[in-house]
């Protein structure tokens, strides 16, 4: 049995304007499955030292999740990875719906982009067409307005394309790429995009996906579609993930004021349940990726404002603009999101670069008038002019647009105390302080502080206040952080997570059925311990050392002010000791590079 | 005894506390029997057709902090919290 899926690697030089299609072995793929494992692997055997992030030796890499475009619902997604230009380091993201899709309808299991184009570029793929075309014209444009351009000028509505906004033109390191109104938005692929002139990606494909065995995947898809459409997804499909706010708030494990505090006295009136208990003062709009049974987006807009105002409600954004911000005007929080969707800008380190200058304004860092509106906490009227700065590149906006790290190293003062970032990756709206496998987690992951690459906050708050050994969080830790390369390398979204009784095995049988290569749990499992080792090494050769794995100083120095976690800090010698342990295990485990 | 409801719970109860008449602690199932006999809407998505184990990812914390222990028993000075957690995707 050889792989059915699309096997074609697309390598592009935008400096040469050059394209070539190669097919990929069917050894690639039992090794790396697809997704994120496919483009960390592709990105292994190019990144080989130190490179400037910006720079066009700097690889984009596109790869198809291996169920996009088949009946496996909830999957039509790709993974997209380069060097970030926020961290230097590894950077992989994650997008999905009608793009993914179309992919591999191209025949395509990958795409590579080096080089930089001389002038503004969309890199047109018509089936087994490239083309580059220009796209100075499309310059300014957000990428829902390059998206409507491009279909008009091709007079095809079914055009599928993934762009930047202004941030990604401007170089702003935090800027995201777009595709079907969603993001891969941390790290700042957008600024790679930028920095190579590659304003947009536009694929147009018809070709057939095969599977191998479409009896087996049909019986496969069908039980995880029933299953997500059941209880397991419910809070997706009814609340959202903002429903996280009133849970956090109540566990006094809500970051607030730039982790200054852990409880938001505001909470109540930003949470966008309440919008939607209100259905008399807002509109609710549900929106969810293609192929999609859950359908988990919840958009928000005032009844008597214009629907296209709608904004997302995602948990961590409004995290990032209301309690972060300490802003509890809700309206404010909704069109600071929208806003970060018109320019291109990734929400999380946007509100968190905001939070960071409102506590230096505080200590007399920067001028408080440096955005017009007063730069102080709870301040929703600075929102928007900062969030415009920032895109822009304008004034403070300009510091601020190179990430938190790298602004407090310029204002210095003691600014690098109120910088909440690991590894450059600004944090997302959970608090280590109180979760203490959390806090390994973020130390330890590859991309920096990201909650996504090992959930390790589930086991902390099914019982926050159990009393666990080292080895116990770092194996959860470890065992965590191998799952989530697993299922970015599926890629399955993860909201369909509950929907497994046993995640390795039932995921390797639908990958067989889907390919046609033999996978069992075990073999799901080693794959993705292969990805995580390709990551660390590949940081491993771009500078990262163990002594990069730690967390804020924040969060060593300044205990939890208020709420049920008063008292409680990350103490640097459990934090240690964590780490050794979890080194430990990794090279047990079996992983190649010298760790620590 | 009140419980505080949050999430799914809330969403399906319509309000965020509910009133449950229990004298005295009681284990887990004897409180969800409870709890889905004031709020029936929580069956089948929250407290489980069986009535005496909550659906994952839902689950009971006491005042938000902690979880129960096996065959501990709970009261109302406890402040049961029915909570769950949407984690990213």
């Amino acid at each position: 049995m050889t792989y059915a899926g699309p096997r074609d690697l697309l390598e592009v030089d935008l400096s040469a304007r050059s394209a070539r299609r190669v097919a990929l072995g069917d050894d690639v793929f039992a090794d790396a499955l697809g997704g994120v494992g496919l483009a960390v692997r592709l990105l292994d055997e190019r990144v080989r030292g130190p490179l400037d992030p910006l720079g066009p030796e700097n690889p984009i890499v596109f790869a198809a999740g291996p169920f996009a475009s088949t009946p496996v619902p909830a999957a039509n997604k790709h993974a997209l990875a380069t060097i970030s230009p926020l961290t230097g380091l590894l950077n992989e993201g994650l997008s999905s719906s009608h793009f993914s899709a179309v992919l591999r309808r191209c025949g395509l299991a990958a795409i590579v982009i080096t080089g930089t184009a001389e002038r503004w570029t969309t890199l047109a793929i018509d089936g087994d067409q490239v083309r580059f075309e220009d796209a100075s014209d499309l310059v300014g444009f957000s990428a829902r307005e390059t998206t409507k351009a491009l279909r008009e000028g091709y007079g095809d509505r079914s055009l599928r394309v993934c762009a930047i906004g202004t941030a990604g033109e401007r170089g702003v390191r935090f800027a995201a790429v777009e595709n079907d109104g969603r993001q891969a938005g941390r790290g700042g692929t957008g600024a790679v995009f930028g920095a190579k002139r590659l304003k947009a990606v536009a694929l147009r494909g018809r070709g057939e996906v095969l599977v191998a065995d479409p009896v087996a995947t049909a019986v496969l898809s069908a039980r995880l579609r029933e299953r997500a459409l059941g209880p397991k997804t419910a809070k997706y499909r009814v609340l959202g993930t903002s429903a996280n706010l009133r849970v956090l708030q109540r566990m006094g494990q809500l970051p607030t004021r730039n982790f200054t505090a852990a409880t938001f006295a505001g909470a109540e009136n930003v949470t966008p349940e309440r919008a939607r208990e209100s259905k008399g003062t807002y509109l609710e709009l549900r929106a969810g990726c293609a192929g999609c049974p859950v359908q988990c987006e919840h958009l928000y807009v005032r009844k008597e404002r214009d629907r296209r105002a709608a904004a997302a409600s995602e948990y961590e954004s409004v995290w990032a603009f209301g309690p972060n911000c300490g802003v509890d005007d809700l309206d404010a929080v909704l069109d600071a999101v929208a806003r970060c969707d018109v320019l291109g800008l990734d929400t999380i380190s946007t509100g968190s670069a905001i939070a960071f200058a409102m506590e230096c304004a505080e200590h007399g860092l920067v001028p408080r008038d440096a955005f017009g509106p007063m730069l102080r906490f709870g301040n929703a009227a600075v929102l928007l002019p900062a969030i415009d700065a920032i895109a822009e590149r304008r004034g403070l906006g300009n510091l601020l647009a190179d990430g938190v790290r790298a602004a407090a190293h310029a204002l210095g003062g003691g600014a690098e105390r109120f910088a909440m970032h690991c590894k450059g990756l600004e944090l997302p709206g959970y608090e280590p302080r109180a979760l203490p496998t959390y806090a390994l987690g973020l130390a330890t992951c590859t991309r920096g502080a990201c909650h996504n690459r090992a959930a390790t906050y589930d086991r902390d708050l099914r019982d926050p206040s159990a009393a666990r050994d080292d080895d116990a969080r770092a194996r959860d830790a470890i065992a965590a952080e191998d799952r989530a390369v697993a299922w970015d390398s599926l890629v399955l979204c993860k909201f369909v997570r509950d929907c497994f009784e046993d995640f390795e095995t039932e995921a390797a049988a639908l990958w067989s059925a889907v390919g046609g290569l033999s996978l069992d749990g075990d073999g799901l499992r080693a794959a993705a311990q292969r990805t995580w080792e390709r990551k660390r090494a590949i940081n491993a050769r771009l500078g990262w050392t163990p002594a990069d794995d730690t967390l804020p100083e924040r969060l060593f120095a300044e205990p939890i002010a208020d709420g049920p976690n008063a008292g409680r800090r990350v103490e640097p010698d459990a934090l240690a000791s964590l780490r050794a342990t979890y080194e430990t295990l990794r090279r047990e485990a079996g992983t190649a590079l010298p760790v620590g | 005894m009140k419980v505080e409801l949050f999430g799914m719970a809330r969403a399906l109860a319509g309000v965020g506390v509910v009133e449950l008449a229990l004298d005295g602690p009681v284990a887990l199932p004897e409180f969800l029997r409870a709890l889905a006999d004031a709020v029936p809407a929580l069956v089948p998505d929250v407290v489980r057709t069986s009535r005496d184990a909550l659906v994952e990812p839902n689950l009971l914390l006491l005042d938000g902090r902690r979880a129960l222990h096996d065959g501990e028993r709970f009261g109302a000075s406890d402040n049961p919290c029915v909570l769950f957690l949407a984690s990213g995707g």
